[in-house]
């Protein structure tokens, strides 16, 4: 199920009444959550549920395992068990195929020619996501950071709670799970903020990011036609639309746990106002950026050994963060960039030279949005080869008068990413999370703001596309 | 929750479906006011434009952007109009001929592509494009309802209809292009330098494509198809189908199974797919569906020798 589709518009409505309504009972208000988690991720392929089930129960099983285990060897045994469960999974649904084209690609290199070895798959949705989600909970409790529940409906309603199933935020069980454990109390500043998140996040996916995608498709679709000003314009453009279109959705997940009284963490902070690569990274898709950074980079070793092994951790870090949106070598690259910037970041920090780039820090915000352009174009091509055409052509450096294609879809691109941005640096200015927005609204600001927004939604909103995150 | 955090959201719910009602009325009655007043431009101007003089046209070109682009209707006889609007197809367009008025014999070209009237997808949902109508047209109305278009959320905000066109209502109310008077619904793709670039650039990367191989028709086109039959017989027009040309059609079978289709239904149909297949020069196209204006004024004499045909016919209907 989508959340900008009708569909949702009565699935939530009807799953907050019936979940309220079983307040005095935190056992059946759970159980409903799991059910309605799983009609959810059932409404885009039933067949895999299994895949949730089986992670759940090789979790559940393994944490309570690991706390119980006596001896180190069979703590990391179990933990082990984990890991090649869940990454085994992860592997085959989503790198098998890449890894034997790869594979492929190599032995032609040696003139051996292999069979086609690659396998009729299915993407399976949102399974990334809650890999690494159930991964958390395996490690924190091998790191005596967590004691597992043991109740294991909280913890298979932990791993599918539907508002982040499919894309995330990716929510650690410390942070999660205490709250589906404990009974809920309604709050009206949550209602309040959920109302005016998941609107807000509605507009920024269906009005802001669905009309840019019509033309960034349009250029990226093929390439090959159009001149340096025409990519420049459609990279620029796609770079606001995967970002509304991510954390639009990471607002409608976050609004609606908070309908259902839960809190998750921010998971987009203004990105693109940021003086660094390094800032960026706190900033973009932090579930991710922290998950990367407790559970990879500090498990490689982190800063703790030497400066040769920290950009190493940092690279590798970068590079299986890449991997992790998709199978293919362009994610790589787009990782491999921000693996060498932060990298240079990090050592120019080490030196006397930070202080006078930090006083340049103007600039930062440029230099730093140029770079995350450049890296997007490997993002949104469809293989290496494409990302380096479009690459040579903007640099032709042919700038006369960019492709307009649909006048209408550009104008409307551009109004309605002046609102969005014109919001954002509202936000930015006061200092204002858009998680807390609603939280000083009485109830008339909250509806006319809520109204507000539906008003503009029905006059703007695009044909719905997928997010861009579901393929990840 | 208590009793109070009950009230509070059924306040809030109360509160927003008021306010969000009225904000939508507001915005409706004011963009209906604004775009009435509007004749330019392809998001209600055009609409408007059209059924301001439908009465009195002797022809209407009915169809796609293929038809809009392609057929200059001053070239052929000045008391016509080229109705032809991007992203539609039937609905829109027979919905439209279904407000010409009854008495006037009048003369009609249907623009109609042979790959679309078998698609397995299509329901209709350019029929959306007369949704500003909806509440004040009766025929819009019926035919909209008859297709399911105007569903449960559109009947509580109308404001739905006016979805992706405000910008342009706007603009040209504020700031027209030209004068509608002297427009008679063609317009003319100039080429660029750019375009041309690009038109190239299509060419040199042209690959052929996968043809249908469902031959069933479409239920809304056949449900149109028999509509229109029947509409051409009693309300004096002259109803003449037509396919408009292509850089390079590869897939000829569902013309040739459409054309057989028309013939069993007693329509005439005239299919110009392949009408510059031996004159094919790059400056008659702006892309491989699309005439450029050089290539739509060849075309358009092709269009005036079939009207010099029908239009003794339609006079003496």
């Amino acid at each position: 199920m989508l959340f900008n589709s009708f569909e949702f518009l009565v699935f939530l409505p009807i799953v907050f009444v019936v979940y309220w309504l079983l307040n005095n009972d935190l056992r059946k208000q759970n159980i409903l959550l799991l059910v309605s988690s799983y009609i959810f991720y059932a409404w885009w392929d039933w067949r895999f549920l299994s895949l949730i089930i089986i992670s759940s129960i090789v979790d559940f099983t393994a944490g309570t395992k690991i706390f119980k285990s006596e001896t180190e060897k069979q703590r990391k045994a179990w933990l082990l068990v984990s890991l090649t469960a869940n990454l085994g999974l992860l592997s085959i649904f989503k790198y098998y195929n890449f890894f034997a084209e790869s594979f492929a690609d190599l032995m032609n290199v040696f003139g051996w020619q292999p069979n086609d070895l690659t396998l009729n798959i299915i993407l399976p949705v949102g399974i990334s996501f809650y890999t690494f989600q159930t991964l958390s909970y395996t490690i924190d409790i091998y790191r005596k950071q967590f004691q597992p529940t043991k109740d294991v409906i909280s913890f298979f309603t932990y791993i599918a709670f539907f508002p982040q199933l499919v894309a995330g935020p990716i929510e650690r069980a410390s942070n999660l799970l205490p709250q589906i454990e404990k009974k809920r109390v309604f709050r009206k500043e949550w209602f309040s903020e959920g109302i005016v998140q998941v609107l807000i996040g509605l507009f920024r996916k269906i009005v802001i990011a669905d009309t840019i995608g019509i033309y960034v498709d349009m250029v990226y679709g093929n390439i090959e036609l159009y001149n340096s000003s025409t990519i420049i314009l459609a990279t620029f453009l796609y770079a606001f639309q995967i970002y509304y279109d991510f954390s639009g959705y990471s607002d409608i997940a976050i609004g609606t746990a908070k309908l259902l009284g839960f809190k998750f963490h921010q998971n987009f902070n203004l990105p693109y106002f940021s003086k660094s690569l390094t800032e960026f990274w706190r900033k973009w898709h932090m579930s991710l950026s922290y998950w990367l950074r407790d559970y990879l980079y500090i498990s490689l070793g982190g800063n703790r050994k030497g400066i040769k092994i920290t950009y190493r951790n940092l690279m590798l870090t970068m590079l299986l963060g890449g991997l992790w949106h998709g199978s293919s070598w362009n994610f790589i690259i787009w990782g491999g960039i921000h693996g060498v910037v932060l990298s240079v970041e990090k050592y120019l920090k080490s030196t006397r030279y930070y202080e006078k780039i930090g006083s340049l820090s103007v600039f930062g915000y440029l230099i730093t949005f140029l770079i995350v352009l450049l890296s997007w174009i490997f993002f949104r091509t469809q293989n290496v080869h494409s990302a380096i055409f479009a690459i040579e052509k903007a640099l032709q450096l042919d700038f006369s008068k960019p492709f307009i294609g649909d006048i209408n879809v550009l104008a409307n691109s551009v109004l309605l990413l002046s609102l969005g941005v014109l919001f954002d640096l509202y936000l930015f200015n006061k200092k204002i999370h858009l998680e807390d927005l609603g939280a000083k609204f009485g109830v008339t600001k909250v509806a006319t703001t809520a109204a507000i927004v539906v008003a503009l939604i029905n006059l703007f909103y695009s044909t719905s596309n997928n997010f861009i995150y579901f393929q990840f | 929750m208590t009793r109070d955090d009950l009230k509070y959201v059924l306040k809030i719910m109360a509160l927003f479906l008021v306010i969000s009602f009225f904000i939508d009325k507001m915005i409706f009655f004011t963009l209906n006011k604004i775009s009435d007043k509007v004749y330019s431009g392809q998001s209600v101007g055009k609409l408007n434009h059209f059924l301001e003089i439908k009465d009195d046209l002797d022809y209407v070109i009915f169809g796609s952007s293929r038809a809009n682009h392609h057929v200059d209707p001053y070239k052929i006889s000045k008391n016509g109009f080229n109705m032809g609007m991007d992203g539609t197809k039937i609905a829109y367009s027979a919905t439209l001929l279904k407000v010409l008025p009854k008495q006037k014999k009048q003369l009609i070209f249907f623009h109609i592509d042979p790959e679309n009237v078998f698609s397995t997808k299509y329901t209709g949902s350019d029929i959306n494009g007369l949704g500003v109508k909806y509440n004040r047209n009766d025929i819009f109305k019926t035919e909209i309802d008859k297709l399911e278009k105007n569903n449960i959320v559109q009947k509580f905000y109308w404001s739905l209809s006016y979805n992706g066109k405000v910008l342009g209502i706007l603009k040209n109310f504020f700031m027209t292009n030209y004068d509608y008077k002297s427009y008679y619904g063609y317009d003319p793709l100039n080429l660029t330098k750019n375009q041309k670039n690009i038109f190239e650039r299509i060419i040199e990367n042209d690959k052929i494509e996968d043809c249908q191989d469902n031959f069933d028709l479409n239920k809304v086109y056949n449900g149109y198809l028999d509509d229109l039959a029947l509409f051409n017989q009693e309300n004096n027009k002259a109803l003449v189908f037509f396919t408009s040309p292509k850089f390079n059609d590869y897939c000829k079978e569902d013309n040739i199974k459409f054309e057989k289709i028309m013939k069993d239904k007693g329509l005439i149909y005239y299919d110009f797919s392949d009408f510059f297949k031996k004159d094919n020069s790059h400056s008659f196209w702006r892309d491989k569906t699309h005439l450029s204006n050089k290539g739509a004024i060849k075309f358009t004499k092709r269009i005036y020798n079939i009207f010099n045909v029908y239009r003794e016919k339609s006079t003496a209907l």
